[in-house]
């Protein structure tokens, strides 16, 4: 609030100085915005095409297992599942993309040969072994959309914080610190108008009085003159 | 750290998963979704060895609010969704909230 400051000479200048410190951090925080939103647009792109991807991975899959469900019965299916010995693992490395750190992620064991799966080629049929290496691929997809979706979420979020930070400058900060500027600079002008009105008031005042002075002291050379 | 892979549903969508060598998933009978799934998402968010949750899409709708906007806002893990027009509905609303624009709006 402007009545909240003294109309003081020293805080007009601290408050210039806020003014012009927010109005860079403005334009700063405004070029970083436009920036994420520009970096971010590539990645929706990409995230897009790894999402259809996905889905067509999953139906592919879907078709796979059911295909085995259905010869091979679903105790068949759920026991090679149970069986399984290697396990695929994720591994995460970071990345920096306009200071925002995006996920890379890393995976190893997903795609495994027949031998390494750990359940008996006996028992099992080419169906599961299809059905199996359908859902790898799609492991594969989920690893990379997990990648872009987080980096997508991760810029998003930073995306809305200088967002916020961008408008809470122009809407709030910098409106009330130019409110305040104004208030002072009027306040000072008022009071240097009333220190002029003041020094003209005790000029007259004065010139009044020397005036009153000199007349009182022509009457009295007139006076003498007169004796 | 290496992590794994964890997947939450039913029993019929876990086991092609499983058969892909994810050994932490979370069993859930259709029956007992809407009792269990908001519990089988928050310990395995809790659960520091998981990377990647993948759920399907259409299990969203039994979330309660709490770990329905841990679905769509984790990353650590990140929850993946397959299947179902929803797969990125969170992400969709949070581009919509950052952006202002429906970026992901379909031709």
């Amino acid at each position: 609030m402007a009545k909240d400051v003294k109309p003081t000479r020293k805080n007009l200048m601290a408050i210039e100085d806020r003014i012009e410190l927010s109005e860079r951090g403005h334009d700063t925080l405004e070029q970083k915005r436009d920036g994420l939103i520009m970096e971010f647009m590539d990645i929706l792109d990409e995230a897009q095409d790894v999402r259809s991807n996905l889905e067509s991975d999953y139906d592919t899959a879907q078709k796979k297992i059911n295909m085995a469900r259905a010869m091979e019965g679903d105790v068949a299916v759920r026991g090679a599942a149970a069986a399984l010995k290697e396990h695929p693992e994720i591994t995460t490395e970071s990345n920096n993309i306009m200071g925002v750190v995006v996920p890379q992620i890393e995976s190893s064991k997903v795609k495994k040969s027949l031998g390494e799966r750990g359940y008996g080629v006996l028992g099992t049929s080419a169906r599961i072994d299809e059905a199996a290496e359908a859902y790898e691929e799609l492991l594969e997809s989920i690893i990379l959309a997990a990648e872009v979706e987080t980096a997508m979420k991760k810029m998003l979020t930073e995306i809305e914080t200088t967002k916020r930070r961008v408008n809470a400058l122009e809407f709030k900060l910098l409106p009330e610190l130019k409110e305040n500027q104004e208030f002072i600079e009027q306040k000072l002008e008022e009071q240097e108008r009333e220190e002029i009105f003041r020094m003209k008031k005790i000029k007259d005042k004065k010139e009044a009085e020397e005036d009153e002075l000199e007349a009182e002291a022509e009457r009295e050379r007139e006076a003498v003159s007169a004796d | 750290m290496s992590q794994e892979i964890a997947v939450i549903g039913s029993p019929e969508f876990t086991t092609g998963f499983r058969l892909a060598g994810v050994r932490k998933f979370e069993n859930i009978t259709p029956e007992e979704k809407s009792d269990e799934l908001d519990d089988a998402v928050r310990s395995v968010a809790r659960d520091q060895e998981v990377g990647i949750v993948v759920m399907h899409a259409e299990d969203l709708d039994y979330l309660s609010r709490e770990p329905r906007s841990i679905v769509d806002t984790s990353v650590e893990p990140t929850f993946v969704t397959v299947g179902g027009d929803a797969g990125s509905s969170g992400l969709r609303e949070q581009i919509k909230r950052a952006i202002g624009i429906d970026l992901m709006e379909e031709d």
